[in-house]
């Protein structure tokens, strides 16, 4: 019977090898561990008469010791592993911290008014699945959040019921209500919750009448996206008539005031430099070349924003504008609003203007320039010159630096702290590049910090950017030939010389 | 203390002096190469699709997200690799104990100045030193594949913390198999198939229920190890190897006696 051991043994490898191997436990793979198994429980029963001689007078003295030890140890190491887990101790190691959530994200999973089901939808081939599941596990440490992982090609009836589109999708239900995640980061599955549960609404004013971007429209160049966006985040959005208005009203939990193309009454300007003054919160975006009424609220309030337009050779030609007239952004201040951005988490502008922080008009103000262009960047003070697809050349004598395009300022007085935010272009909010790289972020982060909600900021795609690169031949070979081929033929050399000494001696 | 770096010391020398030790490493590293060179090549084919499907030439937001290094060459070459340490480590640990016990040499051996647990522990150590020698050739795939897709420094150390674990967890196994043989091969089949049995036990979902499947989970190598190489480093996954290995340890002292008392 003992003989039966060895090839059950192989049996079961070879049937567990085929699992391994296709990803399904098949015919072959039941059939082959089914026997091996039969085999080794035979071969185990006689075994086991073996041990019943074994387990007789001196030997069981010597055995029976060991065999408590080994169960001690056994049950030690699952007591251990099981306090581990309990302990939930664990080091996300990864270059974008995919799996750390953001505050924002932990307060609206701790304070879910009902259990939250996250089914995550996904075919097997898909690896991208674990990750999200792996995500969604973390959600559950934190919340009150049921997970739940399908097959795709077994759960034929949720697709249709929620029209789920494609694998890798989550679908979140909360008191009957469901949305379906597509691109499940952190930051969408966030949304996705805050939509279900409602969240607590502030109210925001827009600036509307003198040309500023229209949050209704749904047109590439609108800003609908960034007012959907605001709502799901809480905010409830009014208009503030700047062509009548001669005050901002008392409710106001903010300003925001998007690309102004006319200038603005200084009976209006007047009215937010008021506003401010009293406490206000202010998130402006001035593109270059526009003369808004605000320059001088803004000069006011310690920042210079002159009318020049940032030109980053560090930029290629993006969006069939010349190289350099568009920059992305790399570099960022250390500052609540760019919380997790790095040199990785790239904000793309479209023809802007400096914001420099300058001076400080109380000694306890705080002034700080945000967001920064390459070293190798410069002024051009005649924006609507550049045109056309030529790269505009530096004139003798131009100064390269870093240029700020991003600014925002703390304002504390009796009255009450103003906060100001103030982005030197509004493009990057529009609905065609809102969601290019992180300009969501930034922009969602600044209107959070100015209204003071610090715990809402967050990354939003919260992923890192993939990369697409291929490698080239020569790279491909390098490495083949490199390591590839010559490292184990060192290694063979060797057991040849090995092997050939031996016989010598 | 001495005595048992003696034993290391020869152990490794065995090693080494045989054609053995060089054959698993230059196995490990044709292996690794071939892995991750047919993913690469089915990659490039992806790109070169999207490239010839975008009339305009090569264009990044053609591509679908989850075509990407990450997802199309790292991660399916680590699932491949922990499989590919279950076929080769068995080579390495068949020996250890059964060589000892074919020559008749295991009876010098308990009679010398250490205790068994001292033995077991030295033909460990020696193993282990091996083992993380053999993991290093492997991971240079690894490595390029991380760095290349941008996946920094800590993600590779998760990475490499993860295949040491897993290798020095099959590495014990593989031993306290060889412990109760005296024939290599036998040592080294049951190595492997304890090895499948535990590395995933997915298979037996589809027949037992999600319920015991995740209870599975939870004592299978496959699942802890993938947590490594997504970049997670948790505390559970590395106390359930080290369980392993120091269950493996008492199983092979008892693998000892049991012998000893046959």
């Amino acid at each position: 019977m003992q003989r039966l051991a060895l090839p059950g043994l192989i049996a079961v490898v070879f049937g567990l090898g085929s699992y391994y191997a296709t990803g399904e436990m098949g015919p072959f793979g039941i059939a082959n561990v089914a026997l091996g198994g039969g085999a080794l429980l035979l071969s185990g029963i006689a075994a086991a008469r073996r041990v019943h001689g074994l387990a007789e007078g001196a030997a069981r003295r010597i055995l029976l010791p060991r065999v408590a030890l080994c169960l001690a140890v056994l049950l030690g190491a699952i007591a251990i592993e099981r306090l581990a887990a309990h302990s939930e101790l664990h080091l996300d190691w990864t270059v974008d911290r995919r799996f750390e959530l953001f505050p924002a994200t932990k307060s609206a999973l701790r304070t879910l008014p009902s259990e939250l089901t996250a089914t995550l939808y996904h075919d097997r081939a898909d690896p991208r699945a674990r990750r999200t599941r792996m995500l969604l596990e973390e959600f559950a440490r934190v919340g009150s959040v049921r997970v739940r992982v399908r097959d795709l090609e077994e759960a034929q009836e949720d697709v249709e019921r929620f029209g789920i589109r494609g694998t890798n999708a989550v679908v979140l239900e909360l008191r009957g209500a469901y949305e379906i995640v597509d691109r499940p980061t952190e930051g969408e599955l966030l949304e996705a919750i805050l939509r279900l549960r409602g969240a607590p609404t502030r109210v925001l004013y827009a600036a509307v009448g003198e040309g500023e971007g229209d949050l209704e429209s749904v047109e590439a160049s609108g800003y609908s996206g960034l007012a959907s966006a605001l709502r799901t985040e809480g905010y409830e959005l009014r208009g503030l008539f700047t062509a009548t208005a001669d005050q901002v009203p008392e409710d106001a939990g903010g300003l925001l005031v998007i690309g102004a193309r006319r200038t603005l009454r200084p009976e209006a300007a007047g009215a937010v430099q008021r506003y401010l003054e009293r406490g206000g919160r202010l998130v402006a975006l001035i593109e270059p070349g526009v003369r808004s009424g605000l320059e001088g609220v803004i000069e006011h309030f310690g920042f210079a924003i002159p009318d020049a337009l940032v030109i980053d050779p560090a930029a290629g030609p993006v969006e069939g504008a010349p190289a350099g007239v568009n920059p992305v952004v790399a570099a960022y201040a250390s500052h609540p609003i760019t919380r997790g951005f790095s040199n990785r988490t790239l904000t793309f502008f479209l023809r802007a203007r400096p914001v420099e922080a300058v001076h400080k008009p109380e000694p306890d103000d705080e002034l700080v320039s945000l967001a920064f262009t390459s070293p190798r960047s410069w002024l051009n003070f005649d924006p609507a010159a550049v045109h056309g697809t030529s790269a505009p050349r530096p004139p003798p004598g131009t100064v390269f630096q870093r240029y700020p395009l991003v600014g925002a300022g703390r304002y504390p007085r009796p009255s009450g702290e103003a906060r100001i935010v103030v982005f030197g272009d509004a493009d990057f909010a529009t609905n065609q590049y809102l969601r290019s790289l992180y300009n969501l972020d930034l922009l969602m982060n600044a209107i959070h910090w100015a209204l003071a909600r610090e715990d809402a900021i967050t990354l939003r795609p919260k992923l890192l950017t993939p990369n697409q690169d291929p490698l080239t031949p020569q790279q491909t070979l390098g490495m083949l030939y490199g390591v590839g081929l010559l490292v184990p033929e060192l290694l063979l050399i060797g057991a040849a010389v090995t092997w050939l000494r031996r016989r010598g001696a | 203390m001495k005595a048992l770096f003696a034993l290391v010391r020869k152990e490794l020398a065995v090693l080494f002096g045989s054609p053995m030790a060089y054959l698993v490493l230059a196995l490990v590293g044709l292996v690794t190469a071939l892995l991750f060179f047919d993913h690469l090549r089915v990659y490039n084919q992806i790109l070169f699709v999207y490239t010839s499907n975008a009339s305009g030439g090569f264009e990044l937001g053609t591509l679908p997200e989850r075509v990407n290094l990450e997802d199309q060459v790292f991660l399916p070459l680590m699932e491949q690799l922990g499989v590919t340490l279950i076929g080769i480590v068995p080579l390495v640990t068949m020996r250890v104990f059964a060589e000892e016990r074919a020559r008749g040499t295991e009876e010098i051996l308990m009679t010398s100045l250490l205790t068994p647990s001292q033995i077991v522990l030295g033909k460990f150590a020696a193993t282990f030193c091996f083992v993380t020698l053999m993991l290093t050739c492997s991971l240079v795939y690894p490595a390029a594949a991380v760095l290349r897709a941008g996946l920094g420094l800590p993600h590779l150390a998760a990475v490499a913390l993860g295949l040491f674990a897993l290798s020095l967890a099959l590495a014990a196994i593989g031993l306290a198999c060889s412990a109760f043989s005296a024939n290599q091969i036998m040592a080294a089949v049951s190595a492997y198939a304890v090895a499948f049995v535990i590395y995933d036990f997915g298979w037996l979902e589809p027949f037992l229920g999600a319920g015991a499947g995740k209870l599975l989970d939870a004592i299978s190598l496959q699942p802890r190890f993938v947590g490594f190489a997504e970049g997670i480093v948790s505390l559970a996954d590395l106390a359930y190897f080290a369980g392993i290995i120091g269950t493996a340890f008492a199983v092979a002292r008892l693998g000892l006696d049991v012998v000893r008392v046959r």
